[in-house]
């Protein structure tokens, strides 16, 4: 079963692997150990911090690393495209750099590191054992020596840009990560995305003294409104996810063919240039094929092969002093790890919330809604909870503590018996946070 | 000392260095977002309040600004170039130098240009061609546009200052504005495409026999250096209320944000448990009373926690029950407006303006009359080609090349 789960993270590995021995062929030994030791560290290591850490940190250490290698391709991509618009014909102290053995040996270390790191990430808990280990390091290895053999018969002609290689590197890494759901980038990126273009419209209009809503059309601030809404979490998150690869794409279509002006003859020109145009189409291989690996990501991203736990809220009343009470142990036990809902109707207002006990044996109540989206509710999957709004995966060890996109807490007392909260609180709380939520949705800045 | 002063300089009008000061301001953006989820609005205070991050915002228009000059002068420099002008010629100005042989002979190949539809001007030492427009006006509007921009930012971030205040009729100006007297609040319709309403506030400034001063929604007016910004409009509103454990009762002039009808907000009874929840009604008719002036207000009595009782009154009038009073005596319109004082706004605006014009220059010359040159030049000794293309590189590259041939085919016998 494991073995199962762990496909996309090792054929991301194996890819990883190819594409790094076809980008330093002078140093395949060399790329091929740092390869091996790199991933046997990765691996090793991340299994040891699950061993020591809470489950909550070593995930975001992970996601942070594989984060980095994003940031990395986007740094690289513009470098890319800075290089090959400009005048400059000599080879920068970077790419002298980029051609020893040593970047090769650290950039393949690092690689295998994280890719060992993200595979083990698979395999935490009670199945994190040595042998489990060992298995994945042996896996890892004898994936680096098939891509050596694989590597040796791809064509001659097929080569890989340093940029390419770099671009495809954090796209495989993305896509092995975003199998698993607290390592995935793309669902957080969405809802970054939609938060900032939340904030920059309010203070674009702040800053330009453009007129509220209440002075502006109607049909117009609807259009703006369309700046609130998810969908722009998810397409400016698909373009941040994919113009470093397409940028690294036009870089390489950017490149300046060489000078052939000295040639006199126009044949012997148009055979320079034909050549020098081959090879550049052989070099967008590799970016074109980060772009698809993106766009796996980004699949898996959102439909995730979890299926979440979300009960149908249960419809509870307070004490005629306004107490709502909900026992541990009942027609539902409390204390047994999942996501309980109810639904509290009072004075023609309602309030939806949820009472968990969280992996430290704390239980936390908190409205089934966040202070940033619209109230779609949470559920639940191993390990976390999902905003089904942006899809936010929140670990269960943050849920009941405020911010970002984490469920709203909601005040209570834990007795032996039970839960006791206030029913006018709740209400209160829920209509607070759902006037906030809903402003952008009814175009409000 | 030289050397240090023209890396800086060479740094300072970098092209990697706008990359560079966005990304860094990317990093930290994202640095931030670890820590709060007003990720934006942090990254504008940091920045404000931090010396290190203002130079290095500066660094932007400081960048354009440098390679305004830099290309304008280039770009004189090139057509002195072509017109046979300059002493020596820059390669740095041109796509391709091409050396050819001293011999080489220029015979024939203005009228070979001329049939490709370049036109040809034949100096002392050379022959130039060209044809299309150029994008340098786009291109030194786009320059411009980008250094206004983020001065603009730069001034706004540094320099904004801003205060709230309530514009009354019949009432000063706030201190913030500089004085002067609301003489009108008036509320319409509007017909634009854009706004809804149309808002002025007639004011009549303090010094004797100045002119009246409208000041609307947008854009906004800028009076005494401060614009004038209305955010939300509201009910200046004179509230007389008596209760029956209020000796003497209590009288307030109450600022009130209730517009649209059905907004409430609160009033205080100082020093006494009472609160007074304000609303104004929205009339059967569906007319908005802020416009037409006939207000009747809802309000809510709140004693501590309890709600005693709830009526309505129209503006002048009054309400009583079971031993309470209420009494509205008067009731004015307000706007909520902020003064603000920040000129980096007028360089945005400008900047906008002036990415409209770019794009309108840039774009029909660089897609259908893309500028193409090439110069022939004969120096002392030797003889050069030069080629540069905006646009249509391909073709213009055959021609610079059949060129070429021509020169050195002459030169050879073997044309």
């Amino acid at each position: 079963m494991v073995a199962l789960k762990l496909i996309p993270q090792i054929l991301s590995w194996a890819v990883i692997a190819l594409v790094l021995l076809r980008g330093f062929p002078r140093y395949r030994t060399t790329v091929s150990a740092a390869a091996c030791s790199g991933f046997a560290l990765g691996a090793a290591g991340m299994l040891a911090l699950f061993r020591f850490l809470p489950g909550e940190l070593c995930f975001g250490l992970a996601r942070d690393v594989v984060g980095g290698t994003f940031l990395l391709a986007w740094g690289v991509s513009v470098a890319a495209v800075y290089r090959s618009t400009g005048r400059e014909k000599a080879m920068s102290w970077g790419e002298r750099i980029a051609q020893t053995p040593p970047f090769a040996a650290a950039l393949a270390l690092a690689s295998g590191f994280i890719a060992g790191a993200v595979c083990a990430c698979r395999i935490p808990g009670s199945e994190g054992n040595l042998l489990a280990c060992l298995i994945l390091v042996l896996a890892g290895v004898a994936l680096v020596f098939a891509a050596l053999a694989l590597e040796r018969v791809l064509p001659a002609s097929f080569t890989v840009s340093l940029p390419g290689l770099l671009v495809l590197v954090a796209a495989l890494l993305l896509l092995g990560s975003s199998s698993i759901i607290r390592l995935d980038l793309f669902a957080p990126l969405t809802m970054k995305v939609m938060k900032f273009t939340h904030d920059f419209v309010h203070q674009f209009f702040e800053s330009m003294l453009i007129p509220d809503h209440l002075f502006i059309r109607p049909y117009l601030w609807g259009y703006i409104g369309l700046l609130f809404g998810k969908e722009v979490g998810f397409w400016g998150g698909l373009v941040i996810w994919f113009v470093p690869a397409l940028l690294i794409v036009l870089a390489i279509r950017l490149e300046r063919l060489p000078q052939v002006s000295h040639i006199r003859q126009g044949a012997a020109r148009r055979r320079v240039t034909a050549a020098a145009i081959r090879a550049r189409g052989f070099r967008l291989v590799v970016p074109v094929l980060a772009v698809a690996v993106l766009s796996g990501a980004v699949y898996r991203s959102r439909y995730p092969s979890v299926e979440y736990w979300d009960p149908k809220p249960m419809p509870i009343l307070a004490s005629p002093s306004g107490e709502i009470f909900i026992p541990k142990k009942g027609e539902v036990n409390l204390e047994d790890g999942q996501l309980h809902k109810y639904l509290f109707k009072q004075g023609g207002k309602e309030a939806r919330f949820f009472v968990l006990m969280t992996p430290e044996g704390k239980l936390t109540v908190d409205l089934d809604a966040c202070a940033i989206c619209k109230p779609d509710g949470y559920g639940q999957a191993e390990g976390t909870v999902i905003c089904y709004y942006c899809k936010t995966l929140i670990p269960l060890e943050t849920v009941g503590k405020p911010g970002g996109c984490n469920p709203v807490p909601v005040p209570f007392t834990e007795k032996d018996d039970g839960v006791h909260l206030d029913g006018l609180t709740l209400i209160n709380t829920w209509s607070g946070t759902i006037q906030s939520t809903a402003r952008p949705k009814e175009g409000g800045k | 000392m030289r050397r240090l002063l023209h890396t800086i300089w060479g740094g300072l009008a970098s092209r990697a260095l706008p990359p560079l000061v966005i990304g860094g301001f990317l990093l930290l953006y994202i640095g931030i977002a670890f820590g709060t989820d007003e990720t934006l609005i942090a990254l504008m205070e940091i920045t404000r309040t931090t010396v290190i991050l203002v130079a290095l915002l500066a660094l932007l228009p400081l960048n354009h600004l440098i390679r305004l000059l830099r290309e304008s002068a280039s770009h004189i420099e090139l057509r002195r170039a072509l017109h046979g002008a300059a002493a020596g010629v820059n390669p740095e100005l041109f796509d391709e130098t091409v050396p050819l042989s001293p011999t080489a002979s220029f015979a024939g190949l203005e009228e070979r240009l001329a049939a490709e539809g370049y036109q040809t001007r034949s100096t002392g030492s050379g022959l130039a061609a060209w044809r299309g427009i150029g994008t340098f006006a786009g291109r030194i509007c786009w320059r411009a546009a980008t250094f206004c921009l983020f001065a603009g930012i730069l001034i706004s971030l540094s320099s904004r200052a801003s205060s709230r205040g309530s514009v009354i009729e019949g009432e000063p100006l706030p201190a913030a504005a500089g004085g002067g007297k609301v003489e009108r609040v008036v509320l319409a319709d509007s017909q634009g495409a854009i706004l809804s309403k149309a808002l002025a506030m007639e004011v009549t400034p303090p010094e004797a026999g100045a002119a009246r001063r409208v000041f609307g929604l947008y854009p906004p007016a800028l009076y005494r250096g401060a614009f004038i910004y209305p955010r939300y409009l509201g009910i200046g509103l004179f509230v007389r209320f008596d209760a029956p454990d209020l000796p003497g009762g209590y009288q307030k002039h109450c600022i009130l944000n209730i517009h649209p009808p059905g907004k409430e907000d609160s009033a205080d009874i100082t020093g006494s448990p009472y609160r007074l929840i304000f609303s104004l009604a929205q009339p059967e008719d569906g007319s908005d009373p802020y416009k037409t002036g006939r207000m009747t207000f809802l309000f809510k009595v709140h004693k501590g926690k309890d709600v005693l009782f709830a009526g309505s009154a129209p503006a002048g009038g009054e309400f009583v029950h079971d031993g309470y009073r209420i009494s509205l005596p008067d009731a004015r319109r307000l706007v909520i407006t902020d003064f603000i004082r920040d000129y980096g706004v007028l360089l945005i605006w400008a900047a906008a303006l002036l990415f409209i014009a770019a794009g309108c220059l840039w774009l029909p010359a660089r897609v259908f009359f893309p500028r193409r040159e090439m110069l022939f030049l004969r120096e002392a000794d030797t003889v050069k080609a030069f080629s540069r293309a905006e646009g249509g590189r391909s073709r213009h590259a055959g021609v610079f090349h059949d060129a070429l041939d021509l020169i050195e085919g002459r030169h050879s016998g073997n044309p």
